[in-house]
């Protein structure tokens, strides 16, 4: 009991450091959306289809990577807490009894960038590199995830 | 039954018997109980099952309606799906038209036009297999499809074709691919579109709340292999089973529910096949019967356990019930017993002397009279022996009641050994008992029970620790000669017994008329006596005593004469026993003391010498408790001297209790009186017990002394009864000397005095008196000297 507890406490623990260290998948919106912050719920519900408006009130619409991409990974991982074959199981069902359809996926950070930047009721999310490289923090606005 | 209308109706009253034996069994509490307690056993558990039964036709009802509702959402779904997947494959179809094919779908794709690439893969492969276009992009080992069938197959059915289930060697996920066959022109003649899909996707669709953790979502294909199977979370692909056996070809739409086993686990579910109407696949729907009816058989449990629990109870209460009221019931008929057993108990002791246990005078009477009954209707004589303790009295006053009662119960014992089974001996009160022989031949049968019963009397009683014998006196009469009814025949047989006691006592005797008529003198004679004391018909006859030696008369003995005006006079012997019996013995004795010791006293006034005078005892005054004072008072009011009045007890009175007669005597011997035992010889004392007496005269029995000439045994006899008074320093009296031979042979043998005939009879006062004077005058005339 003991050893387990502290092997998943260092576990965490080198997680967050290699999180920080390496890769961070931030939430972006349009710059000309207003959003500034989305709960973890309101995020968590959004990607998985059980709400289509953002907190003012506004339409929304989730852009995922594709699977296999790390943001894809890294994204469900961080902030919804699932495995890609956990969600591909949710749409599965949602697909397969009618109630739903998965967010239009782009192949990379990049297309992401663009389609987000595009549409101001979009909502998207890539590597935090990126966005530092990229010259597009003007045209996209990270979103605070409480 | 004992029904008057027996008579009338035999079966009607049967059956009405019958009838009321069963109402009353009906109220008997166990038969009650139990019918009641099945009674309400049969409603709970009627009930009980009844709920059960309905209960799983409920479960079952639903199960069906859910199987069913579930197979057409199912169906429904999957006809959706697959027409999309089959929409997708001819869109890209004619989408080609002669274009590059992996321009074509992206395009779509970015129309939005193709399925989510989440779950969906659409590709075009050549006519050799390889995979010429594909969105998302096709995964490394799936880049030929030559060897997929759904390739081959595409080539040759018209249809989308719905391939067998393949792993995907990268993934490790089991998929379906659909395909239709199509023409591009850049890739020749035939270019191959396919669509694949994670298999999990067609039973995504599973919801535990409705299917349960057993319950069964698959597409089987018309070739009887499961394209896809879900149970639970379990998925599985391939699995081959009877397409024929599993789907009712029936062609009607919306197949129906049935309850069946699945042959692919064996397990029973409500299970729905259907296929569908435009692919070559049917649907499955199974919901599991131990999950649909779990819940069912948990309420029939409880029912089952309630329904026990109450039946349980019931047993219990009812059997608490039963044991109570069988206890009520043991209570009240152990009352009845008792009241039964008091109810005989009081009967027995109506009918049972309860001393001896014999029967009493009224159970008697009715035995006799029955027996009379008996022996008059079949022609038979019958023995009435009735019986009559001697000297019960004597021994009644002198040892109390309690050895009285002793001695009774003792001799019911010996009357009863004495007897036949089939004798009855009765207890009639006091000492009197009876002996019924019924069915006598010949009298002397009856005297040979007689006997029997004699000897058995006269062995050795033991009472208060000391033995002593005791005599019965019989009479018998017997039946029908001596009387013909109850009352006449006791008269008889107590007559007889009567003359038995006359006879000397110990002894039978057969009833006759001549004692009857004796009988009756008798009675009379005992209702005479009672006047005879007041008007002084009695009378005191003297007989004097001579000194052996000298001549000289020492004394008298007052005898005892009953002077009847009609009899004339009577015997003491005639009459004693008599008075003896009815208890006028002691105030007749108390007349003779006193007339004996006025006469003496008057006698010597006239100027007697001093003479003793002798006074008979009878047993029954000797043991007479106010003797002494009687004595005393006497002795008073004469001026009698107590040194000459001698009382005369006989020896068989003496040995009867010998402490009691010691204590008298002593009392006796105490005021000066003298003490003499009479009829010496006759009775058994033990002679060295003669010397615990305080005696002071020896009187040898007449019946000795007749003899004296002729007997040697008798003058042995009384030489050693001289003897024995000689060595104990007492005075020896000869009785009933009647010659002179006899007087000579005393005189040698030294006995002190005599008495009898020789010298005189027994006299009235006033000859005796002159008597006496004579021999006075003579006696002074022969001896001037003194």
């Amino acid at each position: 009991m003991r050893i387990r507890l502290t092997s998943s406490v260092l576990g965490l623990f080198l997680a967050l450091i290699v999180g920080s260290a390496s890769a961070e998948v931030v939430v972006v919106v349009s710059a000309q959306n207003p959003t500034e912050s989305l709960t973890r719920a309101q995020l968590t519900d959004i990607y998985l289809g059980r709400l289509n408006r953002f907190p003012s009130g506004e339409s929304v619409t989730p852009i995922d990577q594709r699977e296999g991409a790390t943001a894809h990974r890294l994204f469900y991982r961080d902030y919804l807490g699932q495995t890609p074959a956990q969600i591909k199981a949710h749409w599965s069902k949602l697909i397969f009894t009618g109630r739903g359809q998965p967010p239009r996926s782009v192949a990379d950070d990049s297309a992401m960038a663009d389609t987000v930047a595009a549409s101001p009721d979009a909502l998207g999310y890539l590597d935090s590199t990126y966005l530092d490289s990229a010259e597009v923090g003007d045209r996209l606005r990270v979103v605070v995830i409480e | 039954m004992n029904n008057p209308d027996d008579k009338h109706g035999h079966g009607v009253s049967d059956d009405s018997a019958v009838v009321w034996r069963w109402l009353h069994r009906l109220v008997e509490p166990a038969f009650l109980f139990t019918v009641v307690a099945l009674l309400v056993l049969a409603v709970i558990w009627g009930t009980t099952l009844n709920l059960v039964v309905m209960e799983r036709e409920t479960a079952d009802r639903t199960a069906m309606a859910l199987a069913a509702d579930t197979a057409d959402t199912y169906e429904a779904q999957v006809v959706r799906a697959l027409r999309e997947i089959d929409t997708t494959l001819k869109l890209v179809h004619y989408s080609l038209d002669d274009r590059p094919a992996q321009v074509v779908l992206e395009e779509l794709r970015d129309l939005g036009m193709l399925p989510p690439e989440l779950l969906f893969t659409v590709s075009v492969a050549d006519s050799r297999g390889n995979v010429i276009a594909s969105t998302p992009e096709a995964s490394p080992s799936q880049r030929n499809v030559a060897e997929y069938d759904f390739f081959q197959r595409a080539h040759e059915e018209a249809g989308m074709v719905l391939g067998l289930p393949q792993r995907n060697q990268e993934t490790g996920e089991w998929q379906l691919f659909f395909s239709r066959h199509a023409r591009a022109r850049d890739e020749g003649l035939a270019v191959i579109v396919a669509v694949s899909v994670q298999a999990g996707y067609f039973v995504s669709g599973y919801d535990s709340d409705v299917l349960g953790e057993d319950g069964v979502l698959a597409l089987l294909g018309t070739d009887g292999i499961f394209r896809i199977k879900r149970t639970g979370d379990q998925l599985s692909v391939g699995t081959t089973v009877d397409y024929s056996a599993m789907v009712p070809a029936s062609g009607a739409i919306g197949g129906p529910v049935a309850v069946k086993v699945n042959p692919w686990d064996e397990t029973r579910r409500y299970t729905v096949t259907r296929e569908l109407f435009e692919f070559p696949v049917a649907i499955v729907v199974g919901l599991s019967e131990a999950e649909r009816l779990a819940e069912a058989e948990q309420s029939e449990q409880t029912y089952l356990w309630y329904a026990t629990l109450a039946s349980l109870l019931l047993l219990a209460i009812l059997s608490l019930l039963g044991r109570l009221s069988w206890r009520l019931q043991r209570t009240q008929s152990r009352i009845m017993e008792e009241r039964v057993d008091h109810a005989r108990r009081v009967e027995y002791l109506a009918f049972h002397d309860n001393l001896t246990g014999l029967p009493n005078r009224a159970y008697f009477t009715r035995l006799l009279t029955q027996g009379m009954q008996h022996s008059r209707r079949y022609g038979k004589r019958q023995a009435l022996l009735f019986l009559d303790l001697d000297r019960f009295k004597a021994i009644n006053d002198s040892l109390g009641h309690d050895a009285g009662d002793d001695l009774l119960k003792e001799m019911g014992k010996r009357l009863s050994g004495a007897v036949r089974e089939s004798d009855v001996v009765a207890r009639l009160g006091g000492d009197e008992f009876v002996v019924l022989i019924p069915e006598v031949i010949d009298e002397s049968q009856v005297t040979v029970v007689a006997d029997k019963i004699l000897a058995a009397v006269s062995l050795p009683f033991t009472l208060v620790g000391q033995e002593f014998r005791i005599t019965v006196s019989i009479g018998i009469a017997m039946f029908p000669q001596d009387g013909e009814d109850e009352q006449t025949l006791m008269k008889h047989a107590d007559v007889a017994m009567y003359h038995a006691k006359e006879q000397g006592k110990n002894n039978a005797q057969f009833y006759s008329t001549q004692l009857s008529t004796d009988s009756l003198e008798r009675l009379a004679l005992e209702s005479s006596m009672r006047k005879a004391l007041e008007n002084r018909e009695f009378r005191l006859y003297y007989q004097s005593k001579q000194d052996m030696l000298t001549g000289r008369v020492t004394g008298m003995e007052a005898l005892l004469r009953w002077q009847h005006p009609d009899l004339g006079l009577i015997a003491p012997m005639q009459f004693i026993p008599l008075a003896e019996e009815n208890g006028l013995i002691v105030p007749i004795g108390r007349w003779v003391f006193n007339t004996a010791c006025r006469q003496n006293v008057e006698w010597q006034m006239q100027g007697f010498p001093p003479l003793s005078m002798a006074v008979n005892l009878s047993a029954r005054q000797f043991l007479d408790e106010h003797l002494l004072g009687d004595i005393k008072t006497t002795l008073e009011e004469t001026g009698m001297a107590p040194e000459l009045l001698e009382l005369e007890i006989t020896e068989s009175m003496m040995m009867l209790d010998m402490p009691r007669t010691v204590r008298i005597l002593k009392d006796l011997k105490r005021m000066g009186v003298r003490i003499a035992i009479d009829d010496f010889g006759t009775g058994y004392s033990s002679l060295s017990k003669l010397k615990d007496f305080p005696l002071d005269t020896i009187k040898i029995d007449g019946s000795f002394i007749q003899d004296l000439v002729n007997s040697a045994e008798d003058r042995s006899l009384t030489e050693a009864i001289i003897e024995l008074g000689k060595s104990l320093g007492l005075t020896v009296v000869a009785e009933g000397v009647e010659s002179i031979e006899q007087a000579d042979y005393l005189r040698v043998h030294s006995c002190d005095q005599f008495q009898g005939f020789y010298i005189n009879m027994p006299m009235p006062a006033t000859e005796f008196e002159m008597s006496m004077r004579d021999q006075f005058r003579r006696f002074e005339d022969s001896n001037p000297s003194e």
